[in-house]
């Protein structure tokens, strides 16, 4: 049932090749149909909640390197799991405008393979299967970035992408197999084993290096803007929304555990996760501060939203590594918050790039005079970007807020500037590509001529947002609703930090 | 004292035999008429290879010796002469594409090659040092002649009198470096060492640190790897990628063997080889990331993989052999396979050894342009292909061998991220689309797209299902 999910869309992928180029209604169907279908099969799991497990293991590997073929789902990893099928159908359906139409097979098969990669890392039930897909990810958007960007810098931001995020995966392939020749197996989650302290330190460090490299946080962000920039709105919407939440999964479901849950409670490996912890403190509220100041900086509308996705994951390191309460399930409602808000921020910023050719807020503005509906859509988004109540990014920044003040109030009131520059870029953004009057660039593809007032009558191609972007962004906007008004929905299911001791105090036992 | 006849196992023998019989044939044929077909030629080398690989595989899990014990088969021998055996067959068919270079001569060409082979089978299966140094002077020898084969090109000239001058002089540190172990163990049985090397007498070290640079030289580990890039860039494509092969396969048989019967665990003696082994996977792969040829690149890319290889044998470990075997296999897949890609693109002559010469191939030659990307990956550890299996084993057994083989992970993992801009170089070139001037134009023959099928193969078969090699060579007594 996992395993289907999983490889669902990569059989789509494979499906799309034999389909002509020319068949671009085929195609499309084909995608799209994979997408949902991939969103129904990943629904049942909601089974798991709360507490539960669904799990398939087939042997695969014996001898020197013993690894099973083991793809599992709890109440934590169904979360991401959700988010990446809720994502991928927006982010495909709105492929369909990509702007070259003969090459629009590849485009769909990339961001199909893509979703696959995603679905495989969160179901990953061991080591093995986590590295896999933690590389194999990469492939699909280093493909989009040098073959479907277009341009040379977005050719170059591919190589950049490639080298930043595949450093971070050796670093990790060292850590991996550092804890499988401890262990003596890839199926490390709720075994214990006994790790000299200076290596399980050694071993903590790799670990955090690749999934800090992939979220990104500062500084190990080089990689990010160019990427967010130069990628079609498509793929960076599974980027921004999904990917980069690979890095806190693997930090929640792996490294944390992996160095934090021993057999021996006063064991060394317990000192890894916390001996870092001031480390990675500091890392998170830096990049709080600084993503939140240098997205104010930015001209570049998807850059802004980049450098604001920087500051929002900071929050979530903030409450893994300030070891709170509710700190787990505050950062699920973050996570998942963010994933939906920054992937309908950046889809209303490809359809404004439609319409306008470019995301540079210099360039282009007002767009509310000839698109309200748009501009409404825009508000909400923007206004859950920002943290207003009700709307469920406010939700998720306040939790964790809440939960780390508690144990490290310090770092925490640092981190509360974020919240006031965060009104400051948010409020940017919608103002300088909404509000004023209508300027773009390429005014055929605003729908007028230069010197025109704006009049949209029969002549004119329609402006305001198509029933198709309108459908395909209702879920997203319907979901940060939701998740703002009733947060608890979310909370409640979310296996809080005793339950997982409680857990991890089983396997120990075991 | 009597002296005994020498008792000879033909069954054991048997994959030379038909191998040197397929080498005398094509001397013949090439003999028998004006101009007998190149096509002919290199097709009875192939049909050698496969009688030889037949004869092999009725061998597989035995362990035998034949002429008083100067010739094995067994767990060290078997799967590398399986690996020599490939490697020629790939050779030969793709050097029957339009312009491979053979030197106008293609039976002495065809044949140079299979004796070579036999040298490097008996390498693999040597059990004392006469029969090393056959081995390696007989597979050396032949590939002197080969890498001047693209007779016309100076390159070629010059890579073919570098790679003799070079090889003489490590030749000549391997027989002296042989003398003095027969002097520190009075044995010329390298099983008869284990008791010198438990010693460590000074005759011994001298001995053992003159065999090594010997073999280091021919494994083109730094720092006895200068002369690798010049040889493999001027040398004909398809002996190019046999080269990076073939001598790898036979000389780490030979490495594995000496390290397996003469060293336990945490032998003093083998922190040379490591220090070669991690200066090898750094040099190589900063080396690879200025190149703008292709040719070039892999050779760069062969010195690393060559120290990688190495790694296996860090803790001397139970598993060490079959990481080392599972890991040339893969190397053997990945190189010839991105050897064959070239080579198909040039219709076998030197068009596509430039990078410049791939970019947007992705869009006019799509198959050739994802078999590359593929073996590109392979080379650069990308999960779903061997080579990620490949490192996985190699970074386990370094692990697991105390602070050398720390050392040596952590500079297979340093030497891997390094080497990704390189081999990712190319791929990026292949999907970048077109611009300026009009693309140079491809070969396509059906016959070198046979070894780049089975490379992709192998490939994604060790890449998915390590499974079924693994438990295969660990099954090989």
């Amino acid at each position: 049932m996992i395993s289907k999910m999983v490889f669902l869309p990569a059989v789509a992928a494979l499906a799309l090749m034999l389909v002509p180029r020319s068949q671009s209604v085929v195609l499309k169907t084909i995608a799209l149909a994979a997408a949902l279908l991939t969103l129904m099969l990943s629904l049942p799991l909601l089974g798991v909640l709360p507490g539960g497990m669904e799990q398939e293991s087939v042997s695969w590997i014996a001898g020197p390197l013993e690894a099973a073929y083991h793809v599992r789902v709890d109440g934590l990893s169904l979360f991401f799991v959700l988010l990446t099928t809720l994502v991928s159908v927006p982010a495909v359906w709105a492929a369909f405008t990509y702007a070259d139409a003969t090459r629009l097979r590849g485009y769909l098969a990339l961001l199909l393979l893509f979703e696959w990669t995603l679905l495989g890392l969160f179901t990953a039930g061991n080591l093995l299967l986590f590295y896999i897909y933690w590389d194999l990810m990469l492939i699909p958007v280093f493909l989009a970035l040098v073959g479907y960007s277009g341009t040379a810098q977005a050719r170059r931001a591919g190589m950049l992408y490639l080298i930043y995020n595949l450093f971070g995966g050796l670093v990790l392939l060292a850590g991996v197999i550092g804890i499988v020749v401890n262990a003596g197996t890839f199926e490390v989650l709720g075994h214990s084993y006994t790790l000299d302290p200076a290596a399980a330190r050694w071993l903590f460090a790799a670990f955090a290096l690749a999934f800090l490299i992939k979220t990104p946080a500062f500084p190990f962000h080089a990689w990010m803007p160019p990427t967010y920039t130069y990628l079609p709105p498509s793929m960076v919407a599974l980027v921004s929304g999904v990917q980069s939440k690979a890095g806190l999964y693997g930090l929640l479901v792996f490294a944390i555990p992996l160095f934090r849950y021993q057999a021996d409670p006063v064991s060394p490996a317990i000192q890894a996760a916390q001996y870092f912890a001031p480390a990675m403190l500091v890392i998170a509220v830096v990049s709080i501060v600084y993503g939140a100041l240098t997205a104010i900086a930015q001209t570049n509308a998807k850059t802004l939203v980049g450098y604001s996705s920087l500051s929002h994951l900071g929050f979530v390191l903030l409450a893994l590594f300030a070891f709170g309460f509710s700190s787990i399930s505050a950062s699920i409602l973050m996570i998942v918050s963010h994933g939906v808000i920054v992937a309908a921020l950046f889809l209303l910023l490809g359809f404004v790039e439609e319409r306008t050719g470019t995301n540079d807020l210099g360039a282009f503005g007002g767009l509310a005079a000839g698109a309200p509906r748009l501009a409404a859509l825009m508000l909400i988004v923007a206004m859950a970007a920002l943290g207003l109540p009700g709307l469920s990014g406010f939700a998720g920044e306040f939790l964790i807020l809440i939960g780390a003040w508690q144990t490290q109030p310090v770092y925490t009131a640092i981190a509360l500037i974020a919240v006031v520059l965060a009104a400051v870029y948010a409020l940017r953004l919608l103002q300088g590509a909404m509000h004023g009057p209508l300027r773009a660039p390429d005014d055929s593809k605003a729908g007028r001529s230069a010197l025109d007032p704006i009049v949209l009558d029969g002549n004119t191609p329609p402006f305001d947002i198509k029933p198709r972007e309108l459908a395909l962004l209702a879920p997203l906007v319907a979901i940060i609703f939701f998740l703002g008004i009733w947060p608890a929905w979310l909370n409640d299911r979310v296996p809080i930090q005793t339950d997982i001791d409680a857990q991890a105090a089983v396997h120990d036992r075991a | 004292m009597t002296i005994q006849g020498v008792s000879i196992d033909f069954t054991v023998l048997g994959p030379i035999i038909a191998l040197g019989t397929a080498g005398l044939l094509v001397l013949l044929a090439d003999l028998a008429g004006k101009k007998t077909p190149r096509g002919l030629l290199y097709g009875i080398g192939v049909a050698g290879c496969a009688v030889a690989f037949a004869l092999l595989w009725q061998l597989f899990g035995r362990t035998a010796t034949t002429m008083n014990g100067v010739f094995a088969v067994d767990r060290f021998s078997w799967g590398f002469s399986a690996i020599l055996v490939g490697a020629l067959a790939v050779t030969l068919l793709l050097s029957t594409l339009r312009n491979a270079d053979d030197g106008g001569s293609p039976g002495s060409y065809a044949a140079l090659l299979i004796f070579s082979t036999i040298g490097g089978l008996i390498l693999a299966g040597a059990t004392n040092l006469i029969g090393l140094f056959l081995g390696i002077e007989q597979l050396s020898l032949g590939l002197y002649v080969l890498a001047g084969s693209g007779f016309p090109r100076e390159a070629s000239q010059e890579a073919s009198l570098k790679y003799l001058l070079l090889g003489s002089l490590a030749s000549g540190f391997l027989i002296y470096g042989s003398a003095l172990l027969y002097g520190a163990s009075g044995s010329i049985s390298i099983a008869a060492l284990a008791e010198a090397a438990a010693h460590l007498t000074p005759l011994f070290v001298i001995g053992f640190a003159l065999l090594l640079v010997g073999l280091a030289f021919k494994l083109a580990l730094a720092p006895f790897h200068l002369w690798t890039p010049d040889v493999y860039e001027g040398s004909p494509i398809a002996m190019t990628g046999f080269m990076t092969v073939a001598v790898k396969a036979a000389a780490f048989a030979v490495l594995a063997r000496f390290v397996y019967t003469a060293f336990g665990h945490d032998s003093i003696a083998l922190v040379p080889l490591w220090g070669l082994a991690i200066l090898s996977m750094l040099v190589g792969s900063f080396g690879a990331l200025g190149q703008r040829n292709l040719k070039r690149l892999l050779a760069y890319s062969s010195i690393a993989q060559a120290g990688f290889m190495a790694a296996a044998l860090a803790g001397v470990g139970q598993y060490g052999l079959s990481a080392l075997l599972f890991y040339v296999a893969a190397y053997a897949f990945m190189n010839l396979g991105a050897f064959a890609v070239i080579a198909l693109l040039g219709d076998g002559d030197e068009a596509y050894a430039d990078l410049d010469a791939y970019r947007a191939l992705f869009y006019r030659r799509p198959w050739a342009a994802v078999a590359l990307t593929l073996f590109l990956f392979s080379l650069a550890g990308i999960p779903g292909t061997a080579g990620f299996f490949g490192k996985v084993l190699l970074l386990e057994q370094s692990f697991s061998a105390g602070s050398w083989g720390i050392a040596l992970g952590v500079s297979l993992v340093i030497g891997s991220i390094v080497s990704i801009y390189a081999y990712f170089k190319v791929i990026w070139q292949m999907f970048a689309p077109q611009e300026g001037e009009s693309p140079v134009v491809a070969g396509n023959s059906a016959l070198s797209w046979i070894p780049i099928v089975v490379g992709a193969a192998g490939v994604l078969l060790l890449g998915v299902v390590p499974q079924t090699f693994v438990s295969f060579v660990s099954a090989a007594p």
